[in-house]
C-alpha cells in the first residue's frame, strides 16, 4: 500500500505537466475550432462548424494533396539516400561508426534556420554554386536554383534525413548478422539476401524512419517560405498565415485538428503495420 | 547532511530574493521609470541612452514581433503597465475605438508642432489628440536597371511580360492586393466582391514574373541577384538602395500606399508625466533625425527641422528622403472587418497556390 502511493506521487508532476501543456491547449484548440471569428481578432462566443466546412474548397484540398505529395516525396528520398548511408556506416570499424554518427549528429547543434541560410549561400544566383560554375565557363548565365519546387524538396530532405538514417541504422545495427550469412551459405545472391533477410529484419527501423520524417515534414513551414520563396503553401504555411497576419484563430485551430488526426491516423498506421506496442518503438 | 545542505541552499536563495527585492524598491524610489513597448530596437539604444541620461530616467523596453498581439496585451492590462507604446496606424485607430489612449497634454511637448502637419491628422487620430508619428513607411518598387530592359513607371509595369520570374514581392496580402486594387483605380480598401475578383484574375496573371515573396528579408533576393525587380517597405527599399545606388527607386505613379506608425500613451500609464518628456524627446530634431538614421529603423523623417542633422547619404537616399509633394494623396491601409479580411486572405493563398 505504501509502495503504491508512493509511486503515484512521484508520478504526479507528469500528470499536471501533460494535463498543464497538453491536454489544455489541445482542448482549447478543440474549442476555439468551433467558433466563429471576432471582427478584430480572437473570437466570438458563437458556436459553428464553418471553419471545417470551408475546408472542403477545392483550394484548400489542393493544399492539403499538395502537402500530402511534398511529404511523401521527402520521405522516399530521405529513405533512398538513408537506408544505404545507414548501411555503409554500420559496416564500417566501431570506431569509425561513432565518428559517422556524430558527424551526423553535428548540425543539430546549429539552429536549423542557420543551416537553411547556408543551402540559400550555396544555391543563390551569385551563391558558391552559381559563381563556381560561371568561373569555370560551365554556364554563362546563373542557374535559377532556389525558389523552385527542387529547392524545398532539397531542403525538407536535408533537415529530416537524419532522422531517417538514425532508425534504420539503429534497425541494422541490431540486426544478427549470422541470418544473412546462413542465407548467402544456402545460395543466395547478395541482392536476393538483402531484399529476402536484411531489408524485412530491419523493417521496423524503416517504418518509424518513415513516420519520424513523414510527420513532421507536414509542419515544416519556414522551408517552403525560405527555400521557395513562399511559393508553395504547405498546410503549415497555412496555419500559420491564418493564426498571424489572417488574424483568423478559429479557421487556424480547425486545420491543426485536421492535421493532428491526419498525424494520429499516421502513427495508428504505424502501429498496425509495425505491431509494436508502444510509441517508445519509435526512436 | 544531505538535507541541511540544500535546507541552508533555500534560506540563503531567499535571502537573495528578498535583498533584491529592497534594493529594487530603493531605486524605484530614486530613479523615475519609463516602460516602452514596442518592436525590438524600434527605439534606437543609443536615444534610450541619452534619455536615461538627461531625464535621470531608468527605461524598460518590452518588445512584441507581432503588432495585434501587441494591441491584444494591452487591451488585456487595460491599457497599463507601458507608458509608451509605438506601433502600426490601424492597431492604433483599434485601441482609439476601445478607448485605450490617451490624451495627451501637448503643453508638455512643445517640440511637437516641428513635426511635418504632412504627418497628421490621419484617419487613426484625425484630431491630433492621442498620437506622435514616429515612422512614416511606403512601399516603394527598386529595380536593378542594368538587368531590366523597360523603364518601371509603377505597379502596372510590373505585369510586363520581360520581367518573367525575376520580382520579389511581399508576403502580405493586404499591400499587395491593395496595390493591384490600386493598379486598377480602386481604394486600397476595397470590400466590394466583385472588385476583388476582378482584382483576384489580374493578381493571378502576376504569378508568372514572381521570383519570390518574402516579408522579412526581400532585400537579401534583390542583393544576391535572386530578383531584379522588388516591391517593398520604404525601408528595405533603402536599404537596397543604400548598397547598391545604382539601382532605381520608383515613386508608382499610380499613388501609394501609407503607413505610420506611432507612439502614444495608453490610457492608465503608471508614469504620464515622463512618458511625456519622451515624446518631446522624440519630437526634437536632432533626436529625431538620428532616429530616421539609425540602421534599425531608415525610415522617412517627420519632423519639419531635421533636415541639417540629416546626413548626405540619407538625403541622397530617395526611398528616405521623399519630398513631401510626391507624397501625394496618401492612402492608409485599413482595418476593413472579418469577413472582408478572410475574402483577402483567401485571394493570396490561391495566389500562393497557383
Amino acid at each position: 500500500m505504501e509502495k503504491k502511493r508512493h509511486i503515484s506521487l512521484s508520478v504526479w508532476p507528469l500528470y499536471i505537466w501533460t494535463v498543464l501543456f497538453v491536454a489544455l491547449p489541445l482542448v482549447y484548440v478543440v474549442v476555439i475550432s468551433f467558433l466563429q471569428r471576432g471582427d478584430t481578432w480572437g473570437v466570438t462566443d458563437q458556436v459553428t462548424i464553418d471553419n471545417y466546412v470551408k475546408m472542403v474548397d477545392p483550394m484548400y484540398g489542393s493544399i492539403f494533396l499538395e502537402t500530402l505529395a511534398m511529404a511523401v516525396l521527402t520521405t522516399a528520398l530521405t529513405f533512398l539516400f538513408g537506408y544505404p548511408f545507414a548501411y555503409y556506416v554500420c559496416k564500417l570499424p566501431a570506431r569509425l561508426r561513432g565518428v559517422m554518427i556524430l558527424l551526423l549528429m553535428a548540425p543539430f547543434w546549429i539552429n536549423s534556420l542557420c543551416r537553411l541560410n547556408g543551402w540559400m549561400i550555396l544555391l543563390k544566383s551569385n551563391g558558391v554554386i552559381n559563381s563556381l560554375l560561371l568561373n569555370l565557363g560551365i554556364i554563362d548565365e546563373p542557374l535559377k536554383l532556389l525558389y523552385n519546387f527542387g529547392a524545398v524538396v532539397v531542403g525538407m530532405v536535408y533537415a529530416l534525413a537524419p532522422f531517417m538514417i538514425l532508425s534504420c541504422y539503429n534497425s541494422i545495427e541490431k540486426m544478427d548478422w549470422s541470418v544473412v550469412e546462413a542465407a548467402r551459405d544456402l545460395g543466395a545472391s547478395a541482392w536476393k539476401a538483402f531484399v529476402t533477410v536484411t531489408l524485412p529484419l530491419t523493417m521496423p527501423g524503416v517504418v518509424a524512419g518513415c513516420v519520424l520524417v513523414f510527420v513532421p515534414s507536414m509542419g515544416l513551414f519556414f522551408i517552403s517560405d525560405l527555400m521557395g520563396g513562399a511559393k508553395t503553401v504547405l498546410i503549415g504555411n497555412l496555419i500559420r498565415t491564418e493564426l498571424t497576419a489572417a488574424r483568423n484563430w478559429p479557421f487556424g485551430a480547425a486545420l491543426s485538428m485536421v492535421m493532428l488526426l491526419a498525424t494520429v491516423g499516421i502513427i495508428w498506421v504505424y502501429k498496425r503495420v509495425s505491431g509494436s506496442k508502444s510509441l517508445g518503438d519509435l526512436m | 547532511m544531505k538535507k541541511l545542505v540544500s535546507k541552508l541552499g533555500l534560506v540563503a536563495l531567499a535571502l537573495v530574493l528578498v535583498m533584491t527585492l529592497f534594493t529594487g524598491c530603493q531605486q524605484a524610489e530614486e530613479k523615475k521609470e519609463l516602460v516602452i513597448f514596442s518592436w525590438a530596437d524600434y527605439v534606437p539604444s543609443d536615444i534610450i541612452d541619452e534619455f536615461e541620461e538627461q531625464y535621470g530616467v531608468t527605461v524598460t523596453y518590452n518588445y512584441f514581433t507581432n503588432p495585434d498581439e501587441a494591441l491584444q496585451k494591452l487591451a488585456s492590462v487595460d491599457g497599463g503597465e507601458y507608458d509608451i507604446v509605438i506601433n502600426s496606424d490601424y492597431t492604433i485607430d483599434i485601441a482609439r475605438k476601445e478607448g485605450l489612449l490617451m490624451e495627451l497634454d501637448k503643453s508638455k511637448i512643445p517640440n511637437y508642432e516641428k513635426l511635418n502637419p504632412a504627418y497628421l491628422s490621419q484617419f487613426y487620430d484625425p484630431d491630433n489628440l492621442y498620437t506622435v508619428p514616429y515612422v512614416p513607411g511606403t512601399p516603394l518598387i527598386i529595380y536593378d536597371p542594368s538587368k531590366v530592359d523597360i523603364e518601371i513607371t509603377g505597379y502596372n509595369s510590373l505585369w510586363d511580360e520581360s520581367l518573367k520570374d525575376s520580382i520579389v514581392l511581399l508576403d502580405y496580402d493586404r499591400v499587395m492586393i491593395g496595390l493591384v486594387l490600386k493598379s486598377m483605380g480602386y481604394s486600397l480598401n476595397e470590400t466590394d466582391p466583385d472588385i476583388l475578383a476582378q482584382a483576384e484574375e489580374k493578381l493571378l496573371a502576376l504569378k508568372p514574373n514572381v521570383r519570390a515573396l518574402n516579408m522579412d528579408t526581400p532585400y537579401e533576393t534583390m542583393l544576391s541577384g535572386e530578383a531584379t525587380v522588388g516591391l517593398m517597405f520604404g525601408s528595405q527599399v533603402a536599404w537596397v538602395y543604400g548598397e547598391r545606388p545604382d539601382f532605381k527607386v520608383v515613386y508608382p505613379e499610380e499613388g501609394m500606399g501609407f503607413g505610420i506608425d506611432c507612439a502614444f500613451i495608453p490610457k492608465n500609464a503608471p508614469h504620464p508625466d515622463v512618458a511625456h518628456e519622451f515624446l518631446n524627446f522624440i519630437c526634437d530634431p536632432e533626436i529625431s533625425a538620428r532616429i530616421s538614421m539609425n540602421e534599425n529603423v531608415m525610415a522617412i523623417n517627420c519632423n519639419l527641422e531635421s533636415e541639417p542633422y540629416l546626413s548626405e547619404e540619407y538625403l541622397s537616399n530617395p526611398a528616405l528622403f521623399i519630398p513631401t509633394e510626391m507624397l501625394g494623396e496618401k492612402e492608409f491601409i485599413e482595418d476593413i472587418g472579418a469577413e472582408a479580411s478572410e475574402m483577402y486572405a483567401e485571394i493570396w493563398n490561391r495566389f500562393k497556390q497557383a
